[in-house]
């Protein structure tokens, strides 16, 4: 990742969403992305140029555009219409961002054009976000990373947030996921945890 | 066989997709509803098909049809007549919330103004009051007052036309409850085909959220009715009977829904019978 101090940036073309520049360089505020966020509380996972990403909510591709700064190419999966169009805008201006316009509860409907990623990333506010993930790790190369994005109000706003947290991991460590890293992002976002899983290598690979 | 987005595998052998940039979208697009498709595509195979020659190419081709075909998806959404309905509603109910709270703002600025005055036992009407303040106040706030005149203009045309289109887009649940109720519940669903999936007990209460929410965490009686209160039928009906009223209506409301999202054309038969139905429910009848 690119720090210039303490501050995230990601080097691309500016101008997305009136971003602050630095150096020539995006300013990546974790106040407006949960991901920049976990670099700040956590560890994360090094975005790298040769990496592949599956990025799921990627809403009106603000986060979504300081990946494609990092990595080779983004398949951006959003379901509504109106953000919908502002992530074709951001498409149009970068070669390495794909949309698709599908529900993250339904993989199958995207299949045909996603290929095997090494990073699957979910930011979705759906109370089944452990099974989502799972479903979608089909597209997962075996030792790929699964970033996710728990929005806890999301699942159950009567819960207290640390069991859902808490469900969430042992949904994910029985699906056979290996949790590596498990964070609240306070205080960048309030009831939101990010997740940090391993896929296991598959054998024969 | 296998299909990919960029060709079809038969029995080993492969046949690169060739139509144009139209095709392909419509291809992608059919290819999402199949469910039979289990493999991942990769580049490699699209190079060894014949469809592209490198990765860069991939990409290229793919993030071209991808972006065609999210437009298009995006442009199908909004086709439905009731996407711009919708905006018009919610712009309608703001429009109302920025004149109430405009309004409330000015009085008390009139009142500081003018310290004899009250509005207490005069039933000054509020559009006559506006009108004053307009008349008798220099500077900013005469033209406030002004403003908040023009905005009623503008709310009163577009109710006209929420109420018009409402009448051509859902001809049933309008006849039912009026263009304007109708767009509401619409609006409060989140569309057409939304509301026509809601059983006929979310229809009756919808807009009464914090009632409802206030009902199931503790135990508030639950609530009669939500938008559909707006209603002359429900409103007027004796307080005893509203509620039974507005079981009533919701229930055929749910029907006049349906026929609305799957026919879209009005159900002359079925409204007989319904209007028949509800009036006997607000005269005391057995419902």
């Amino acid at each position: 990742m690119i720090w210039i101090g303490d501050v995230l940036v990601s080097r691309g073309e500016g101008g997305v969403y009136n971003e602050r520049m630095l150096a020539d360089a995006r300013v990546w505020d974790p106040y407006r992305s949960k991901l920049a966020a976990l670099y700040h509380v956590g560890k994360g996972v090094e975005l790298e140029p040769s990496l592949k990403v599956l990025y799921l909510g990627a809403a009106n591709g603000t986060t979504v555009s300081h990946v494609a700064d990092y990595v080779e190419v983004v398949y951006a999966v959003e379901f509504a219409p109106r953000p919908m169009q502002d992530l074709i805008e951001v498409a149009r201006r970068r070669r390495n961002v794909i949309p698709i316009m599908a529900d993250a509860t339904c993989p199958e409907t995207y299949r045909p054009v996603v290929e095997y990623v090494d990073i699957l990333y979910q930011d979705v506010a759906q109370p089944d976000q452990a099974a989502i993930a799972v479903r979608n790790s089909v597209f997962l190369r075996g030792g790929g990373y699964l970033i996710l994005m728990l929005k806890t109000r999301s699942v159950d706003v009567r819960k207290d947030p640390t069991a859902v947290f808490d469900e969430t991991l042992a949904a994910l460590e029985n699906a056979g996921f290996s949790v590596l890293e498990s964070v609240w992002l306070a205080p960048y976002h309030q009831d939101h945890a990010a997740i940090v899983c391993k896929k296991p290598e598959i054998r024969g690979e | 066989m296998q299909s990919y987005w960029f060709g079809d595998f038969t029995d080993g052998r492969c046949q690169p997709f060739t139509g144009d940039r139209g095709a392909l979208v419509s291809r992608i697009l059919s290819l999402s509803t199949r469910t039979d498709i289990s493999a991942i595509p990769d580049w490699q195979t699209a190079v060894s098909c014949g469809f592209c020659h490198d990765r860069a190419e991939y990409l290229a081709l793919l993030q071209d049809a991808c972006i065609a075909a999210a437009e298009r998806s995006v442009k199908e959404q909004y086709s439905g007549k009731d996407a711009e309905l919708l905006q018009m509603v919610r712009t309608l109910d703001e429009i109302d919330t920025v004149i109430n709270l405009l309004s409330e703002r000015a009085t008390d600025w009139y009142m500081v103004r003018h310290p004899a005055f009250s509005r207490k036992y005069r039933r000054i009407p509020a559009h006559t009051l506006i009108r004053t303040m307009q008349e008798k106040s220099r500077g900013a706030l005469g033209k406030v007052a002004g403003e908040i005149a023009q905005l009623a203009e503008t709310r009163t045309a577009l109710a006209k036309e929420v109420s018009a289109r409402a009448n051509g887009v859902m001809p049933n649940t309008s006849a039912l409850i009026g263009g304007l109720v109708a767009a509401r519940l619409m609006a409060h669903a989140g569309g057409l085909q939304p509301l026509s999936r809601l059983p006929a007990s979310a229809i009756q209460v919808l807009g009464a959220r914090t009632a409802l929410f206030a009902h199931i965490r503790t135990r508030t009686p639950s609530p009669k009715h939500g938008i559909i209160f707006q209603h002359r039928r429900v409103h007027n009906a004796p307080r005893g009977i509203r509620g039974r009223v507005a079981r009533v209506l919701s229930g055929k409301l749910a029907i006049a829904a349906r026929l609305d999202h799957f026919r879209g054309a009005a159900d002359p038969e079925f409204l007989a019978k319904a209007q028949e139905h509800i009036d006997a429910a607000g005269k005391g009848g057995e419902a």
